[in-house]
């Protein structure tokens, strides 16, 4: 791969900011934090035969309110790419959570507002430092919408030793914007003035209570054509994940799969209206396993993690009948990288992505990524 | 390790006149603090029991209060230690343990239960 300036530019930024965090003493004094917490996501980017792209992702701020010590707001604000304009695809201003919470016991509370579908290991836990890599997995991209994001209100708790549960009624997806590449993610309505002919149920259970050791597993189901309500275009994703950490290992491992009812009618439907067949899958699949490393430890929570992790994902899995899949959309990568810590959370990342598809005409480009994210 | 451990020991008495050098056997209970969760988020004591919880935070710092108790410390990030709590169980009852500090979005799900079990029905179930 050949690299342009740029790439000198990006790991000066990222070297720079590495150093003045690391020169500052790691006394035990612990930071204050208001109400205000957020996170930031700012990365460079160089795709094969592409031109090196710095992006300051993401924006984040989260504020939290007590009414009472029962009745709690949360809200996160992002700004994306860093510059919106009227009318122009560019950056975006999203609210990605808003909704009040009735604390009432520890097996049952109440939640309504907007929400984050409580849907794998990312769309909940989407910040920097709780991930390996630049940017977030595949898997969690093209199969799992994240971050996903929708109108709802709900229950959740916990129960016995470390079973949690949340359950909520949502807004649906919207079926006329699935497309062949990207599976079902253009089809979020994203609590804008969302839709809710039908509604979406979405649930997902937790297994916390053996240390080191997290379980999940998630569904969402909703039908999803309200803009063709001859259609019957019903919607379900299935979920199952694992996390376990020991010592200095860590371990990750998703499955994911979406099946799109009446998907041939929908396929002709969105043709009808566009004069282009979107080619949409029936079922959509994707996996992953991701193993990472502490290979460095440095005291006061200053560390370096090695990780490779193994993506497969395929948003034709399964077509209708009468429609042949796209194979340049059955795609495989591996990731491997580093991320430095030097405060717990702060991540300075690297990565390099070698990405494959099946198609004979179509190449799926390899990258180098470096990206810097934080928290508070 | 290159600095040495800042353990705090902050002691609550939660009941007055409660001697910390009592001859009473003390029971440790090791919690682990992640965004966004408390393990283990539910633990079982008998009440006038010596506890010493001990706390530990797997990434940023995090607060540690017990409804109903002056328990109240603050947990330091991951590789700074551990923050101990020492103290006597109250009277029977649920007692919620919660994250104070805002760490996050998903800083009010951070909550767990102390059950404290009265020790003489805790006897005769046996």
């Amino acid at each position: 791969m050949k690299f342009d300036g740029s790439i000198y530019l990006a790991g000066f930024l990222l070297l720079a900011s590495t150093q003045a965090v690391a020169q500052t003493p790691p006394g035990d004094a612990v930071p204050t934090t208001g109400p205000i917490s957020g996170y930031m996501d700012f990365h460079f980017n160089k795709g094969e035969a592409e031109d090196g792209v710095l992006d300051f992702h993401r924006f984040v701020l989260i504020v939290s309110h007590s009414f009472s010590p029962r009745i709690q707001f949360v809200a996160e604000l992002e700004l994306e790419h860093a510059f919106v304009e009227g009318l122009e695809e560019r950056g975006e201003v999203e609210l990605e959570q808003a909704y009040v919470d009735f604390l009432v016991t520890r097996p049952f509370n109440v939640r309504a507002g907007m929400l984050l579908v409580p849907m794998g290991i990312i769309n909940e836990r989407h910040e920097p430092p709780s991930f390996q890599g630049v940017e977030r997995p595949f898997v969690d991209t093209f199969i799992i919408p994240t971050t996903w994001f929708e109108n709802g209100a709900g229950v959740f708790g916990e129960v016995g030793r470390g079973f949690r549960y949340r359950a909520y009624v949502m807004a649906p997806l919207n079926a006329l914007e699935f497309s062949a590449d990207e599976g079902i993610r253009n089809g979020r309505q994203k609590g804008s003035r969302s839709v809710v002919r039908n509604v979406a149920y979405a649930g997902r259970v937790e297994h916390i209570g053996v240390p080191g050791l997290l379980l999940g597993a998630s569904a969402w189901s909703g039908n999803s054509s309200f803009l063709a309500p001859r259609l019957d275009v019903q919607v379900s994703v299935g979920e199952a994940d694992v996390q376990y950490k020991r010592n200095r290992l860590q371990l990750r491992g998703e499955f994911a799969q979406v099946w799109i009812g009446d998907a041939a009618r929908l396929n002709l439907t969105i043709s009808q209206l566009t004069g282009v067949s979107p080619n949409i899958a029936r079922t959509l699949r994707g996996f992953y396993a991701e193993g990472a490393y502490r290979v460095w430890q440095g005291g006061a929570g200053r560390d370096v993690v090695g990780f490779a992790r193994y993506e497969n994902y395929d948003t034709q899995f399964r077509m209708p009948s009468g429609y042949i899949p796209l194979k340049q959309f059955d795609r495989d990568a591996w990731i491997a990288g580093a991320t430095y810590y030097p405060d717990p959370d702060i991540a300075v990342k690297v990565d390099y992505i070698w990405q494959r598809n099946q198609s004979a005409v179509v190449t799926a480009p390899n990258s180098f990524n470096v990206g810097i994210g934080w928290w508070f | 390790m290159r600095y040495p451990t800042s353990m705090v020991m902050a002691v609550a008495l939660l009941m007055p006149g409660v001697n910390a050098g009592s001859q009473t056997q003390r029971r440790v209970v090791r919690v682990s603090a992640e965004r966004f969760a408390f393990t283990p988020s539910r633990i079982v004591v008998d009440a006038g029991e010596e506890i010493e919880m001990r706390v530990s935070s797997d990434d940023t710092a995090h607060g540690f209060r017990i409804a109903g108790t002056s328990v109240n410390v603050v947990i330091p990030k991951r590789g700074r230690g551990e923050v101990s709590v020492s103290f006597r169980a109250p009277e029977p009852g649920r007692y919620v343990f919660e994250c104070t500090r805002m760490c996050g979005a998903g800083h009010h799900f951070m909550r767990g239960e102390l059950l404290v079990r009265d020790p003489s029905a805790s006897q005769s179930r046996k």
